[in-house]
């Protein structure tokens, strides 16, 4: 083997392992997911035939695929917003107490470390109808909490359970970019005439900005694919479909409706919307937030 | 146009540490005061409670003869020059000067017009659009500076504004800050390391040491009567030779067993430090004679450092462990290890007693400088 020839194989024999769970678990199912999206199968999967785009016309024509459509637009809004407005305001708070300072953090990190379906079950309890205790206490207040009826309700819960689950993430990426502001330019800022929201505004939130993007792309990933497991353990996407967001259509119409064809169409239609989002956001907003 | 007082000003950190021990200096309208000292003497501890950016825990600061302690730091009109510059990276060079103006809610076309004039001023006209990335140190400092003038404040407050400046920017920033502080008369209160930075810019020196002022006055005051061996020490370059002398009658024995004419009234056997300058021991022209009551001191040259216009005799004396330094002209021929005879007049003379204090000062009081 020549020193060329050896210099072009080990890298990939490092890759190796790496590449093929990545082929094996990523690119082969949604390779098989294309060319599902194809075909029309029949309930059992014992035949197959090639329909073109009619999967992909026929979700395009239903009209619960618009519901799904806007139910992921505000959900995923409200939790990738949401997350990170309340993890920015507690990583500003925590950068600035000195005692305790890493029982804080801790603290708030924790919820990251619960997987998704257990947290789920969390806020499931906390607000269950009859024995919830946010519930019993909304009850006292004179809220009916029933969000296995109220569609809002049942949104709004998977919303907090989101939220509450994604903000540590925010917050540690939050805290790291805050750490990373030099203190003498916010005492120049005071010195410079501004008071504490001032100097929030324009200089510590601009310097933050390429952390707020990056993290705006990883909760709009997150909140489009990664809160199934919450979905289905607090609500299983209903009342009424209140709550079935687009990957929640994709495994309700694939593994319990046995729509294969229409289920693959939709992932790749979600793969698609996610991808020219992503491009979106790097063409138009990180060029701003640049310095 | 302002005034500037400090009255046994104390400094303690939360963590219990007191960095400034009763501060007592008034800064004069249109002053430069330069402050120097070692590292951890409190330079930037002080710098920062004059700015607000530290509270004060006792004492009183005064700026125009108002009470200024419980102010914050856009209250009391200052500006500061901070040693990184401390530019806002995200905001173009005219949007880090007019970031201030806008703050005070300046009119914008007035704002334009200062920044401007300021821009001008400092040769910056063409960099207004540039983020501070795509500038060298050199302009950096330049905008620093600007963001402080354009605002007019009362008092500027520099903290080692040039310590990252290449040697020859320094220079030239420094006449550039000279000119500026003159021009404007505006009151300006400079921390720095740099020897040469405190002599050529301050109207006024202070030393600090361990969180005391150990000396104030004119750079020249204080240079041929520094206070206390720690000033001496501190202020020329290179550093004032310490000779542990014994007082013998109206003589004081040296080092090296020889003995200098020179009454101080003290008791026989009194344990003294004689300073002298490195630039005020001599050599004796070859067979001149050797002038009355001077004494010469016998020293072989360890190590020469010639620096063109001067060369330094690095040279070791019987019965002194630290090295005895003589400036000699640069034509002088000298070599490392060859004996030279330095000489030690009665002129120009330093003597400090045990606890560091100067001592002629004890004695006249037409001697005190502060
Ligand atoms: N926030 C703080 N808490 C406790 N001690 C501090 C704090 N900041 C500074 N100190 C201490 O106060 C003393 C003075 O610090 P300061 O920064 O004023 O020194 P300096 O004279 O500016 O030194 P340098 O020339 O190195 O900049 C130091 O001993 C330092 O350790
Ligand atoms: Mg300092």
């Amino acid at each position: 083997m020549t020193h060329f020839q050896r210099y072009r194989v080990t890298p990939w024999l490092l890759m190796a392992p790496q590449l093929i769970i990545v082929g094996v678990f990523f690119f082969w199912p949604s390779l098989q997911a294309v060319e599902q999206a194809f075909y029309v199968e029949d309930a059992f999967g014992l035949s197959r035939q090639f329909a073109g785009l009619a999967n992909f016309a026929a979700v395009l024509h239903e009209p619960d695929y618009y519901q799904a459509l806007g139910t992921t637009v505000v959900f995923s809004l409200s939790v990738a917003l949401g997350a990170m407005a309340i993890a920015l305001l507690l990583a500003v708070q925590a950068d600035r107490v000195i005692k305790g300072a890493n029982a804080y953090k801790t603290l708030l990190i924790w919820p990251y470390a619960v997987a998704p379906a257990v947290a789920g079950v969390l806020w499931m309890f906390l607000f269950d109808p009859t024995l919830g205790l946010v519930s019993a206490g909304l009850e006292s207040l004179g809220i009916d909490w029933n969000h296995n009826l109220d569609g809002d309700q049942a949104l709004l819960l998977v919303i907090l359970a989101s939220v509450w689950k994604q903000m540590s993430y925010n917050f540690v990426f939050f805290l790291a970019g805050l750490q990373t502001i030099p203190r003498s330019l916010l005492e120049a800022a005071a010195i410079d005439g501004a008071g504490p929201w001032r100097r929030f505004w324009t200089v510590t939130f601009p310097l933050l900005s390429p952390t707020s993007f990056f993290l705006l792309v990883m909760n709009g990933v997150y909140a489009c694919f990664e809160t199934f497991a919450t979905i289905d353990t607090v609500t299983g996407g209903g009342p009424a479909g209140a709550t079935t967001t687009l990957v929640y259509k994709v495994y309700e119409d694939g593994f319990i409706g046995q729509d294969l064809g229409s289920s693959a169409a939709q992932s790749v239609l979600l793969m698609i919307l996610v991808g020219l989002l992503t491009l979106i956001q790097f063409r138009f907003v990180e060029r701003r937030v640049q310095y | 146009m302002a005034t500037l007082q400090l009255s046994a000003l104390e400094k303690r950190y939360p963590n219990g540490f007191t960095a400034l021990h009763g501060i007592d200096l008034a800064v004069e309208d249109g002053e430069l005061v330069v402050i120097v000292g070692p590292s951890g003497c409190g330079k930037s501890t002080l710098l920062r409670t004059l700015a607000g950016l530290e509270s004060i825990t006792a004492g009183e600061l005064a700026i125009n003869a108002r009470r200024v302690n419980d102010l914050e730091p856009a209250e009391r009109d200052i500006a500061m020059v901070f040693q990184n510059y401390a530019l806002y990276p995200h905001m173009s060079v005219y949007d880090n000067m007019a970031y201030g103006l806008k703050n005070r809610g300046v009119a914008k076309a007035d704002i334009r017009r200062r920044v401007n004039a300021t821009a001008e001023l400092l040769d910056l006209g063409a960099l207004l659009d540039r983020r501070p990335r795509q500038l060298s140190g050199g302009q950096r400092q330049r905008v620093a500076m600007g963001r402080a003038i354009v605002r007019e404040p009362q008092v500027f407050l520099f903290d080692e504004p040039l310590s990252n400046l290449d040697a020859k920017l320094r220079v030239q920033m420094r006449l550039e800050i000279r000119r500026l502080q003159k021009r404007l008369g505006v009151t300006a209160v400079y921390v720095t390391h740099d020897q040469t930075e405190a002599m050529t810019l301050a109207d006024r020196l202070v030393v600090m040491n361990a969180g005391r002022v150990e000396q104030c006055g004119t750079p020249m005051a204080l240079y041929d009567r520094p206070a206390t061996r720690f000033v001496a020490g501190f202020i020329g370059s290179p550093a004032m030779n310490f000779l542990p002398v014994t007082v013998r009658g109206e003589r004081l024995e040296l080092p090296d067993g020889g003995e200098l004419d020179l009454a101080t009234g003290l008791d026989d056997g009194a344990e003294l430090t004689l300073g002298v300058r490195p630039e005020h021991l001599t050599t004796l022209p070859d067979g001149a004679a050797m002038p009355a009551s001077a004494v010469a001191l016998d020293t072989r040259v360890e190590l020469i450092e010639p620096l063109g216009a001067d060369t330094l005799a690095y040279t070791r004396l019987a019965g002194l462990d630290e090295p005895v330094v003589a400036r000699l002209d640069g034509e002088h021929a000298v070599a490392e290890g060859q004996t030279l005879r330095l000489v030690l007049t009665g002129e120009r003379l330093h003597l400090f007693d045990a606890e560091g204090q100067r001592l002629a000062e004890r004695r006249c009081a037409v001697d005190v400088v502060s």
